[in-house]
Formats: C-alpha cells, structure tokens, sequence
C-alpha cells in the first residue's frame, strides 16, 4: 500500500449512516470522510505530514557538512555578481512607453469558435490573457482555456522547425514540394487530394479553402473534431431540416432542462451562457423569481453542480427520459421499461413547470445525446413556445461540415489508395481518432501526408512533411462567435519559431504569398473598406454587425418515425467518453497549468480516471486507485478507479485526452487513452463494458483532501424561501454573532480598505480564477510528486463540497483565497516579520524576508498560504521566462507565498491615480481571479467607499466571513449559496 | 543534536557572507563603468542644456526612466560630429541595426519594485538619486541605493521635495528661510502612512 493513496475501503453503508445521524447541513469533501472512518482521521495525518523530522547529525556528519560549509564561504571570494547590461532599441516600436503594459484585441478560437480576448504585451511579450468586454462571447471574462493559451505560446515543447522525413527543412523547400504536388493534382482535378481540417468558422480559412477545392474539383474535405458537435448538428438538419445553429438564451429563462448538457462549459459559449444563468439567480439585483434549473446526466458535470433538481441517470434511461417527456407533451413515442415512482414524480414537477412558464422555459440538449433526442429538443421546444424567447436559431456559424467527408470515409479512401497526398491542418487524428478506424494504418497507403501542427505530435511524426504552426499569438487569422460575429486575430509577436498559420499554408498552394495579415485584409475588403474601419475592428476586437439574426424555422415532425424502438433495457455497464475538463481533447496535455488544476468535480489533477458510482464500486468492491480493465468487444484498456459521487449506477465515465504519446515533456504518457475504446459510431456512449479487477493499484494526486478544515462551518447554503423568510440566515449559524472584541488594536485606518467579496451563489467552479491567478502571479507548476504531496502552489483553490446521499449529492463550489485578516494570525508568528500588515488592510508577504519557518502556513486557519518545498520556479527555460509578469517577484526555494490580492496592479493604479492626485475609481482594480470569473462571483475593491461595488456586495443579507469566531476579522468574506428547489420535489435532489 | 544545531549556525553566518557578496554591486559609489561610448552627460546636460526628459522620455509615465532608443542620439549625431572615432559605435549600431550594450550603472534587486514617475510627481528632484550628472563626464553612481538609503528618505520625505517646476534643475536649492519641504508635503497630499509599507517597493 502506497501511503500517499486513499486505500480506506469505502463502506456506502456506514456512509448513509452518518449521514442519517447528522443534524443540519452536513457537507462533505469526499467519500473517506463521508464514511468517517476512524481510520480516516489517522490517514490523512500521515498524508499531510506537518512535522518535518528534527535535524540530527552525528560528529562525522557534522565535519563534513562543515567542510561544505567552507567551501561554500570560499565561492564568496569570487566577487560581484555578473555586470547586468541595457540593450537600447534601435527605433523604438511604435507608440510603446518602455516599461508600461499595452493591450490588444484578439481572437483565440477554441473547437474553431471565436472568444474575443484583450492581450497583455509587455515590451514585446505577451504575458497574460483578459476578456474583452465588447465581445459576445467574453463579456470580460475567460475560461481555463483561454488562460492557459499564454503558457501554450511559450510551451519550449512546441515544434521549432520544418521536419521532411524526419530531418530538418525549409519553407523554401516545402514550396517546391507544394508545387510538384500541385502538379500532381492538376492532372487529376485533385481527385486523389484530401484536406482535413477541425471546425471551421473563419471567414478567410473557408475562403481559403473554397478556393483549393474549386482549383481542384475533385479534391475533398473533410473535418475531424474529436469533440464536436455532430449529433446537434443532424439534430438540427433532422429537426429543422437545416442545419441551423442554436443559441440560448439564459437570460430569458425561468425553468430550465438539461438533457445531459453542460451548457457551462460549452467550448464556444459556455463563459457568456454562464454569465447569463448568474445573472437569473442574484438575489440583490434579480427581485422576480429566480430561474430553477433541472438537471438530468450520466456524470457529474458543471452544470449538475449548478441544478437545484439533479436526476443521476444512464445514458441509456436519458433516453428513455426524453421519450416520457416527450410523451406527457403530447408526443406519441414508444416508451419501454417499467415505471419508477421517483422518476415519475420528477417528471411530473418538470412537466408542470415546463408548461407553467410557456415561453420562459428552456430544453437544453447535450452534445453526448443521439441526433433524435436533439431534435426531440427542438420539437417540444416548438412545443413549449420557447423557440424566438429562450432559444433563438441562426444560420449556421461554421463552414458547412455536411459538404465535407467524415474521418471514417478518409480512412476509407485511404485503405482503397484513392488518397496521394493528405493535407492535415491541425488536427492529430493519429492520437484522437477512434481506434478502430485504424487511422494510422491508413496512413501508410498515403505516398505523401502534410501535417500543420503546434506540435510534432503523434500525426506529425508519422507525416512526410511536418509544418510547425504560427500560435493563435502569433498570426493573422479570423473566426466566428457562437452568435456569428466574426473578429479578426492578430499577432501579439512576430512567430517564435518561423511557423504559418493553415491559411497561410492554403495560400501556398493557391500560388498565393503566404501572408496572414494579407489574406485577412482582404477578405475583410467589403465589410472594412477604409483604413480607419479596420483599424477599429482590429481595436474593438470584433467587427461590428456581424453578429447573425435570429431567424425563424419550421420544425418538422417528420423525424418521429424515423425513431426505432427503445433497446431492451440493459443491464449491463455503459462506458461515456467526455472531454476532460482541463486538458479537452488531448490538444492541451502539455500545459502544465491545465494539467496541474485540479479537475472541477473530482479534483484529480495529472491523470484520467475510470470514474465509477459508489453503487458500482461497492459492488465490484473497488477503492480509489484500484486499477480495472475497461473491456468493449475486443477492445481493452486499463485505468484507476475514482469513485464519483453523483455518477449514474450503472455508467463508467473515461475522459478523453490522456494517454499522449507525442505530446511534449508534460503530457506524454500520463493517464489513459480513451480514443483507444472510442468507436466512430457511437463516439459519447458505447454500452456492454464489462470491468474486471486487476489487483494492481496507480496512485492518483487529487487535492481533495488539501487544506482540509476539519469540518469547521464553512460553506453557508441556504433556499431562497430560507432567504425570503429569514435573509441574514447565513450568519446564524454563528457561534458569536458580530465582532467579537480584541485584545489586539485595531489599526488606524488607511486611505483605502481593501476588500473582497466571493458570491457562491453565482460561482460554478469553472476554476478559471485559478488559472488566471497563475498566470498573473507567476505561480509555479510542481509536479504530479508534488501534488500528492499537498504542495500544490494556487494561491486560490476552488473547495468542492458535497451533501447529501453520495449516489447523487447536492455540489457546490468555494473559491478560497487569502482572507487578508485585519487581525492576521500568520502575522504574530512570523520570527523575521516576513508577514505584515500595510496601511491599506492588506497583509503582505515580504519574500526577500521569509526565511521559511512556515510557522505563518501552521497558524493560518484558512491554509491559504504555498510555500516553495523546492525550487519550483523554472529558472532555466528561457521561453518561461518570457511568459513571466515583471511586475510580480518570482519566488525562489525556501520562501512562503500567497494571495496578494494582485497587489502590483493595486501599486499600479495607486500609482496612476496619485500622480494625478484623485482616489483609485470603483473598478480600476480588477484583481486577476475576478477579471477571467465568468459570473462575476468575485468582486473588489474599496471598503471605505460605501458606493464601491465589493461594499454593496458585503451589504448584501447574505454575507458571511469563514470562521469568524476565530475573531480574524477576514477582508474576504462570502455571500451564501441560495438553491432554488421546487416545492413539489422538496429538499430532495433527485 | 548540539552539533547539529552548531553547523546551522556556522552555515547560517558563512550564507550571510555569501549573501552579502553576491548582493554588492559590480561597481562602486562614484566609479564610473567603461561604456561602449563614452556617453558624457556633462557635455549633454551641462554644456548644451538639453532636459533630463529630451532622453529618458519615459521618467514621468512609467516605472522605468527609459534608455534613448539610437534613433534619439541620430537626431543630432546623424549631423554632428559624425567624424568623431568614439562615436564609431553608435553610427555602426544604427546602420547595422544591431544595437550595442550600455553597462548599468543602477540596479536593484529584482524584488525590489521602484517607480520612477511617481518620484517626478511628487516632486523628487533627479538629483536627489543621480547626483549633478551635468557634472560627469563619465556617469557614476551616487547614491548606495541599499535599503536603508531608501527608506531614509522614505521617513522623512521632506527635505527632498521641491516644487513640480523644479524636479529636473539640477541646480535648484530650497531657500533656507522657507519650510518648502512640509508645504509640500500638504501639497503632493503625500500620505506618510503607507510611506514605510513593504508593499510600498516589494509585491
């Protein structure tokens, strides 16, 4: 038994024990806690050591530490450091004030999608990734994504040079070879010519494109997005008989259905959707009813996070689910199996509210849902009168895929030897393909494949010409938003590694020069005519009025019959394939941010896991760690358990992703290759798995248990009639209501209060904070050694707390960064007053005092505080070292660090506003956790200033500090979390 | 165990050493550095008067003062003295391209966070830290620029102000019968309070 693993075997009945014990709301972490095993207490003391052993040397270890000692004192003989030296420009670029920040609009795409993007240039580098506040997509805020795109620019793992069978090249080189293969397919119409690209929305690629594929009638193309959106897609063309995009509308929406949809972390709008939702469910500002959100899903997502009604179910029943809805809406449907009292009741509180709020309710559909169950969607939608309220269709925003081929019908030519040359732009179809498709054996009937890529990744060593890619950073290039409207991208630096963008490539062999910013210019040429109008597009990031109309659409029923009949309902074992939270589809398994955040709802972080239910577990009696083998017809993986709270009995989630072969220092070999069980016909569910034990156990760094608060109070979650009745009932639970005296003085007050107020209400746990945190700060990334440990550096942690009955719990989200206490308890411990408090209210870290005691870490009763166990920070990578923010310390070995409240952007406006001798404005200091939250659950500023927003927030009825017993009077404090159930349903989550 | 506690104190006073050496600067007080032209302020500022800000344009917007880009020199030296063998460097440099290097003269550690615009607006002179460059040939630094230093002035902020007019004479005196310093105090509305925070230079 490895000591750094939960081994305590999880026993569900004496779990549902304690629970029935509990009185009042009992929250929990995981599963070992649940259980409270007495065991538990003792094992997590050992994983959390919290005294080192005592320094002990023995008399020939003292001479030779000595002997260390004097050679370490001669090294001092040998002088000053290195003469430091200050390269003037030549010609200063344009309109920079050296030493000043400039921002600049871009576009980052993700799954081909535009989310609009201000990037933070300094002296030439980009170094960190805001929203843009004009953008539709963005409304200011990021996700994890967009965040982490910065470390992908600087990634020292992306491709550096041309590669022609393995040996360095040239563009000069290629070109020739582009046009001995232009002549080829010249004799033929490109008929033995394939382009495969991922989604495409931007206007000047699919321009582009259009223009190959008319030179050459015969060529095809065809897209490969290993997470797309097909099913909604057919869906769609079932439905409307169009393929018509659809957009929600949250805002608009009083009862909301999810179908297994995670519209929270929707690839091209989940930061806009989440906002919307927030905004249907705050109290303060929203004195109407608020919307209640129903939830029905196979694995826990976000978006059941967020569900006042959560229903854990099969895919198989999801299904089945719909089929009853559609049923009760007047749709004749088969519907098989026996009736279960609870589902039922359920359903009957959906459908009565459903119907209630004709018009102001919403079906959502998930991407995993068959393409009939979207258009079933679409229907009662229809039926429900939502459709130009709640929902809104528009033309379609990518590039008609319907035109284009499919990877299996690639493949298919491939093996036939149809195919002599294979474009691939992109995408990495060797590791992400289904492998049953056995793409990479078609390869080998290929004579030539060009792969454009970030990486060499697996497709790329396989490829007859690799093409390193320009980074989103580093190219022109456009794309659409979800709701049409284009913007353009540019380049914040000239590319680091001579690479071109996929345009830029289908200009070569167009004939064309390959120059992005040409390309984009003139594709723009009607919309954007003058100077003065491009430049404006190119300000605002975006381009104004292309954002697409609704449109109206007839729905059809013809797609009823098409319908078969329900499958026998199976018993057996389901396996689901989703993204992964963090690293999506694979593309971004060697970013060291995303792979060391902590996944939302297990809170893994470095590695994929069988995601099992605690049903299922205790059946086949498996504890976390224990390694299975996942089996689908011939098709066998092995992978660790995690068991899931709130996962469906009888489905086995395996997230995509992991298991890279070619990905980089960071991403290779870690976790399990999902492609490998993933079949072209059922990408998001294939049924009849069948686990088997192994016996053999992997060890998995989930931070679930760090910085554990031994069951103290400190998530506050209330119901609205709660809150309507009794608002201040967040506080009263407290032990000692008020500010309880002091026997410390209070400090004179300063200039300005800082403060901070984090809404669970609106939060989701997206985490995107997090990451925005360790771009800004330059937090290190420690290792997944490191994290089992507990020594993970986010200065702040999202905490995800459960209640409830573990087969479907209740989640919720807490962001924990500093409290910033007016009375510090790290304060008074510090021996060299590294930790001390400033005029203004914060409590500071003084790195170059710290000497590493950690006795401050030992007193804080919030464990907030990181501390470098070893030297983290890379200091040797030079690319890293460019990403870095010049106006944060870069912490060295041996020295405590923590939430600052980004005190150099407090500096920096303080700075501004005292030459121009005014008080800092409401707003001018975003920190960078509350800049990238999608829901604007994290607000700041000034305390002394009643009007300021964070002052109305704390205001608020619902605002509670964490133990404020403790007396610490915390700066930080919370709005309580308000759930919504519907009284036909009760407390009870499902 | 005493051993073991005597070798942490030995090694902690041989580290204090260590530190203190490689903390030192290259070059000391009033030693100027061999540069690759033998730039003189005394001829730029001295003799031909031209203001602190004509160079360092970024001293009043920006943390950093700003180090003239080559194009800034040329708009005399493109002219003057172009026959000059010192200047040899700088012509080679903004025809090629390809600039030279200036050997600093002032660093400080890099968690140390110094703002030069909000000094200039608060009404430190420039010669408070640099010193009467219009008097060096060779520029030297003047001032230790250690901790201490700093927050002498830090303490007692007054007698280094000087009306917003006068922060670039370098031959400006506050008259003596006039209490300027604490007038200008109430004036720059300098909050003494957060003078002395940590987090005022370190973050």
């Amino acid at each position: 038994m490895s000591p750094l693993m939960p081994s305590l075997p999880f026993d569900l009945e004496a779990a549902r024990a304690h629970l029935a014990a509990a009185r009042g709301p009992v929250f929990w972490r995981s599963l070992e806690e649940l259980a409270d095993n007495a065991g538990f207490v003792h094992w997590l003391r050992q994983q959390q050591p919290q005294l080192a052993q005592a320094l002990s040397l023995d008399r020939r270890g003292f001479l030779q530490f000595m002997a260390a000692s004097l050679a370490l004192a001669g090294l001092s003989a040998c002088g000053h450091p290195p003469q430091d030296q200050i390269v003037p420009y030549v010609q200063a670029p344009e309109g920079q004030i050296d030493g000043l920040p400039r921002f600049f609009a871009t576009t980052l795409m993700r799954e081909g999608y535009a989310r609009g993007v201000l990037v933070e240039n300094r002296m030439g580098r980009p170094t960190k990734i805001e929203g843009n506040p004009l953008h539709p997509a963005s409304l200011g805020a990021t996700d994890i994504f967009a965040q982490a795109a910065v470390l992908q620019l600087w990634d020292p793992d992306r491709s550096q040079t041309l590669m022609n069978r393995g040996v360095t090249s040239t563009w000069d080189a290629f070109a020739a070879a582009v046009v001995q293969a232009t002549e080829r397919h010249a004799r033929d119409g490109g008929a033995r010519l394939r382009i495969l690209t991922g989604a495409i929305t931007s206007p000047t690629l699919s321009a582009q494109l259009g223009a190959v594929l008319e030179k050459f009638p015969g060529a095809t193309w065809h897209v490969h997005e290993p997470l797309g959106n097909a099913n909604a897609h057919a869906g769609a063309r079932l439905a409307l008989g169009v393929p018509l995009a659809t957009r929600l509308r949250l805002d608009r929406a009083k009862t909301i259905l999810s179908l297994d949809a995670d519209f929270l972390s929707d690839p091209a709008a989940g930061v806009r959707y989440a906002r919307d939702y927030a905004a249907t469910r705050a109290p303060e500002s929203n004195q109407g009813t608020p919307s209640r959100l129903y939830v029905v899903e196979s694995t826990p997502s976000l978006t059941g996070g967020m569900a006042d009604h959560r229903l854990a179910l099969e895919a198989a029943r999801i299904e089945r689910f719909a089929r009853l809805l559609a049923r009760e809406l007047g749709i004749n449907l088969e519907v098989s199996g026996a009736e279960d009292a609870q589902h039922q009741r359920w359903l009957n509180a959906v459908l009565t509210e459903l119907k209630a709020n004709r018009g102001a309710s919403l079906i959502v559909v998930g991407a995993s849902q068959p393409a009939w169950v979207h258009a079933l969607g679409h229907l009662l939608n229809d039926a429900l009168g939502n459709v130009g309220t709640t929902i809104e269709y528009t033309d379609p925003v990518e590039r008609n895929a319907a035109q284009a081929g499919t990877l299996s019908e690639l493949v298919g030519a491939m093996q036939a030897g149809r195919v002599d040359t294979l474009w691939i732009l992109d995408p990495n179809p060797v590791y992400d393909a289904p492998a049953s498709l056995r793409f990479d054996e078609g390869l080998t009937h290929v004579p030539h494949v060009i792969h454009l890529g970030l990486y060499r990744d697996e497709t790329g060593m396989r490829a007859e010409w690799h093409l390193p890619m320009a980074h989103q950073l580093e190219s022109w290039s456009d794309a659409r938003a979800y709701d049409g409207t284009a913007s353009i991208a540019q380049p914040l630096i000239a590319p680091l590694y001579d690479g071109r963008s996929a345009a830029e490539v289908l200009a070569m062999v167009l004939g064309q020069t390959p120059q992005g910013r040409v390309l984009v210019r003139k594709q723009w040429q009607d919309q954007l005519p003058d100077e003065s109008s491009w430049n404006a597009a190119l300000q605002q990031g975006l381009i104004p009025n292309t954002s697409l109309p609704p449109r109206t659409a007839m729905v059809s029923t013809a797609f009823l019959t098409q319908i078969k009949p329900p499958p026998p309902a199976a018993a057996a074992l389901e396996l689901l394939f989703r993204a992964d939270p963090t690293i999506g589809d694979g593309s971004w398994a060697n970013n060291g941010w995303l792979q060391e955040l902590p996944k939302p709802m297990t809170q893994l972080t470095w590695d994929n896991a069988a995601l099992v239910s605690p049903a299922l577990a205790a059946q086949h009696q498996l504890n976390n760690g224990d390694v299975i083998e996942l089996r689908l017809a011939e098709r066998v993986v092995q992978a660790p358990v995690w068991i899931m709270p709130g996962q469906a009995a009888r489905s086995v989630t395996l997230h995509l992703g992991y298991g890279r072969r070619q990905a980089g220092r960071i991403g290779d070999g870690r976790g399990v290759d999902a492609y490998r069980l993933r079949t072209p016909a059922n990408p998001w569910v294939e049924s009849g798995l069948q686990i088997r034990r192994t016996g053999a156990r992997a060890e998995l760094a989930s931070t679930q248990h760090h910085f554990n608060l031994e069951g103290r109070d400190l998530l506050r979650v209330g119901t609205w009639e709660e809150y309507r009745s009794n608002p201040h009932f967040a506080t009263a639970t407290d032990p000692y209501p008020g500010t309880p005296p002091s026997l410390y003085a209070n400090r004179p007050p300063g200039e300005y209060a800082w403060g901070m107020s984090i809404d669970l209400n609106a939060c989701i746990g997206c985490k995107a904070c997090t990451i925005a945190c360790q771009s800004e700060n330059n937090i290190p990334v420690v290792g997944k050694d490191q994290v089992q440990r507990g020594r993970e550096m986010h200065w702040i942690r999202v905490d995800r707390y459960y209640e409830g009955d573990a087969a479907n719990p209740r989640a919720y989200s807490q962001p924990v960064p500093c409290m910033m206490c007016e009375h510090a308890p790290c304060e008074v411990v510090c021996p060299v007053e590294a930790t001390v408090h400033d005029a203004e209210g914060l409590n500071l870290q003084v790195y170059n005092r710290c000497v590493g005691t950690r006795f401050c870490s030992n007193n804080c009763p919030y464990k907030v505080r990181r501390f470098n166990f070893l030297q983290y920070a890379d200091d040797t990578t030079d690319t890293l070292k460019a990403q870095r923010n010049p106006e944060v310390s870069v912490r060295r070995r041996g020295v405590m660090e923590k939430c600052t409240y980004c005190i150099q952007r407090i500096q920096t406006a303080h700075i501004e506003a005292d030459k121009q001798d005014r008080r800092i404005r409401d707003g001018e200091v975003l920190t960078a956790c509350q800049a990238a939250c999608p829901t604007q659950a994290i607000r700041f500023g000034d305390l002394s200033d009643a009007g300021s927003a964070v002052a109305q927030a704390k205001a608020s009825k619902r605002d509670y500090v964490m133990l404020g017993e403790l007396n610490t009077r915390p700066r930080t404090s919370y709005l309580a979390r308000l759930r919504n159930p519907n009284p036909l349903l009760g407390e009870d989550p499902t | 165990m005493q051993l073991g506690v005597l070798a942490a104190v030995l090694l902690i006073a041989v580290l204090v050493f260590v530190w203190r050496a490689a903390m030192a600067y290259p070059a000391g007080e009033q030693e100027a550095l061999e540069q690759p032209v033998p730039f003189s302020h005394k001829h730029h500022v001295g003799d031909d008067g031209i203001d602190c800000r004509y160079c360092h344009s970024s001293v009043e917007s920006s943390a950093f003062a700003g180090i003239p880009p080559l194009s800034t020199c040329m708009t005399c030296h493109s002219q003057l003295y172009t026959d000059q063998t010192v200047l040899a460097p700088l012509l080679t440099a903004y025809r090629s391209g390809v600039a030279f290097h200036w050997q600093r003269l002032h660093k400080l550690p890099d968690f140390v966070y110094f703002n030069h615009s909000i000094h200039i607006a608060k009404g430190v002179g420039c010669v408070s830290c640099h010193g009467q460059v219009d008097e060096m040939p060779l520029t030297a630094r003047v001032a230790p620029l250690t901790m201490q230093w700093c927050l002498a002035c830090h303490r007692n902020p007054a007698p280094q102000l000087r009306p917003a007019d006068q922060v670039f004479n370098l031959h400006w005196h506050p008259d003596p019968s006039a209490a300027t310093g604490p007038q200008l105090l109430q004036v720059y509305h300098i909050d003494m309070q957060r003078l002395t925070d940590c987090s005022i230079c370190h973050r």
